[in-house]
């Protein structure tokens, strides 16, 4: 390997313990968004297109039939749990390893923005 | 739909609700410092939040969703996965990281990563391209609003509508008003959530909740009228559902209004928080949507109106059409129609005014007009908006069988294709450099356009890259391109390396 690519950024080889740990904390969300993503349309094909899954496709839950349910509103819902353990999670990590602030504190919104 | 009269009191509302919203504006210019605040500077990451979620709605959010349930049913809900799960990548990957280069805008970042004005340049251009379709989409949904406001037709409504927003993008830069965008998130879903609980309750469903209550609707439907929506994965496959789902979310993380939402804010946790919040937000429009199609379908069936899916218009103006079949008062129409121009006028406003400056700071200096003062770049960005909204204008009133979100999602695409690549790699991979990043742009511009060009004649362009979700395999593609052609070409100085290590991951040098 060249001497630029081994020390270049990897997400796949981080480096440092800041990193290290971010990206650690990143590879499990990311699994868990996959997983819930992939995972719900297993189940909803499972459950529309197999005998097994036949009669447990007509379960309503809060009203809805199961495969809308989970896909339309439990899916949202993952996500913004997903996110909320992130964001404790780097709070935590920012606050032990004094990261809190900003080495490029932005000005405010510029006319360039809208 | 309606009668066949100009609908007065509907347009004293909306009219009503921009002069409210350059009322707010005029007061918040005079106290506030960022674009987030109400009533003077920081607002909390609840009032960012609500900024994203008023930022990120468009008639695409809007109209455009219910439109989809009432056509597609369960494939739509492709839609609320990815416009919502983007935020997940968008979050992770990138909003603190984005923040740490200190770059406000696509092709500013760009520029900087890969030490390239050609790069910058391109993520320009394809800003700019990325702007005018998704302003399309948005003046389809103002067409069919103004259309229904005054009574006209299609084309001679989208002309008005535009003329109206460029009319009022003019007046509120001249009166120098900010955006008041808490106001605009409330604006928005009041007006789409309390008809829902009056059409629900009319109904007799559950209708405090109706984003629960439409479910017993999706049954009465079936029982009564034997109208049942296919079965999930049956006349669209699962692979055209996943497609479209990360096809979307690839576009959400590589948007480029979306992307310089986390320069706004003081702190990179006040950021972080933010999007939780606006996720939050933007979740409570994509629970409620699937009602107002599953509503204006039953409604439809009780009035023996048969099911049309090939009636786009009528799709795309479901909202409307629950509505008003609901036998709704026409002031809450009016509401409901105040809210969808709110969402579109915001979202083509901001598109259109972030091209313009794309056009005058990165583009025009650099390209057209060497050494142009700031006079002539304000100029330049103020001609340059005029022709975007007239080049959306003409695409706009083309006759076309995509729906708002599908034209939306076209725009999504675009960005999952070029714009996502560039950053993620830019962010996570140090040896990518601008050779790479200018052949996987271009590569990018290649995969979305070409299902369009050549789509027809290729079948197999057609399979592998839907118009409307080309990004599944298409961002994983560029992502490859840029990759080996990094890797073969010369790699990035020292000193952007050094910045990406020290100042952006917080590593030790090696």
């Amino acid at each position: 390997m060249r001497e630029y690519d081994r020390g270049s950024i990897n997400i796949f080889r981080p480096r440092g313990k800041s990193m290290k740990q971010e990206t650690k904390v990143i590879m499990m969300v990311l699994t868990g968004w996959l997983l819930g993503i992939v995972g719900s349309q297993a189940v909803v094909f499972f459950l529309e297109h197999t005998q097994q899954g036949a009669p447990l496709s007509q379960w309503t839950f809060f009203n809805l039939r199961v495969p809308f349910w989970l896909t339309g509103q439990f899916l949202p819902l993952w996500f913004i749990i997903q996110c909320v353990v992130f964001n404790v999670w780097m709070d935590r990590h920012a606050a032990r390893d004094l990261d809190g602030t900003l080495r490029f504190r932005v000005p405010a919104s510029t006319d360039r923005e809208a | 739909m309606g009668e066949s009269t100009v609908k007065l009191l509907p347009i004293a509302i909306v009219a009503g609700m921009f002069a409210l919203f350059i009322i707010s504006g005029l007061r918040t210019r005079k106290h506030q410092v960022s674009e987030y605040g109400f009533a003077g500077g920081y607002t909390g990451r609840v009032g960012i939040g609500a900024a994203i979620a008023s930022n990120w709605m468009s008639a695409a959010s809007f109209l455009g969703l219910a439109g989809m349930f009432y056509l597609k049913g369960y494939f739509a809900t492709a839609y609320v996965v990815g416009w919502t799960g983007g935020y997940v990548l968008l979050l992770v990957l990138m909003a603190t990281q984005i923040r740490r280069f200190g770059k406000y805008t696509a092709p500013d970042f760009v520029g900087f990563r890969y030490e390239s004005e050609t790069a910058r340049t391109l993520a320009a251009v394809i800003s700019i391209i990325i702007a005018v379709i998704y302003s399309v989409a948005q003046f389809r949904g103002i067409g069919l609003m103004v259309s229904w406001l005054f009574d006209i037709d299609y084309i001679p409504a989208v002309i008005i509508g535009a003329s109206l927003l460029v009319s009022f993008v003019v007046v509120s830069g001249a009166l120098g008003t900010a955006r008041n965008q808490k106001l605009q998130y409330f604006v928005l879903i009041t007006t789409f959530i309390l008809p829902l609980m009056l059409l629900t309750r009319k109904l007799g469903y559950f209708w405090l909740l109706p984003q629960f209550g439409y479910g017993a609707a999706i049954s009465d439907l079936q029982q009564q009228f034997g109208f049942v929506w296919s079965q999930p994965f049956t006349s669209e496959s699962l692979f055209a559902w996943f497609a479209l789902c990360f096809s979307l979310m690839f576009g959400t993380a590589g948007l480029p209004h979306v992307l310089s939402r986390f320069y706004m804010v003081p702190g990179i946790r006040d950021a972080r928080w933010g999007v939780v919040w606006g996720l939050f937000f933007i979740a409570l429009i994509y629970w409620s949507a699937p009602a107002y199609g599953v509503l204006a379908r039953l409604f439809e069936a009780r009035q023996g109106i048969p099911f049309n899916p090939a009636d786009l218009g009528t799709a795309d103006m479901v909202v409307l059409s629950a509505a008003l079949n609901g036998g709704l008062p026409l002031w809450v129409t009016g509401f409901l129609v105040a809210g969808g121009m709110s969402a579109a006028f915001s979202t083509v406003a901001g598109l259109m005014l972030t091209g313009s400056a794309s056009f005058s700071y990165d583009i025009y200096p650099r390209l057209i007009r060497p050494g142009a003062s700031e006079t002539d770049k304000v100029y330049a960005a103020k001609g340059f908006f005029l022709l975007l909204a007239i080049a959306a204008l003409l695409l706009a009133v083309q006759t076309t069988s995509m729906m708002i979100a599908e034209i939306a999602a076209l725009a999504f695409a675009l960005a999952g294709n070029t714009i996502f690549p560039a950053f993620l790699l830019g962010i996570w991979w140090g040896r990518a450099n601008a050779a790479g990043v200018i052949a996987g742009m271009l590569a990018g511009v290649a995969i979305t356009f070409a299902p369009l060009v050549i789509g027809s004649a290729v079948p197999i362009i057609h399979l592998l890259f839907p118009v409307t979700s080309s990004a599944f395999i298409g961002a994983p593609v560029v992502i490859v391109i840029m990759i080996a052609v990094s890797l073969l070409t010369a790699p990035p100085s020292v000193e952007i390396s050094s910045f990406l290590s020290r100042s952006v991951h917080d590593c030790p040098e090696e």
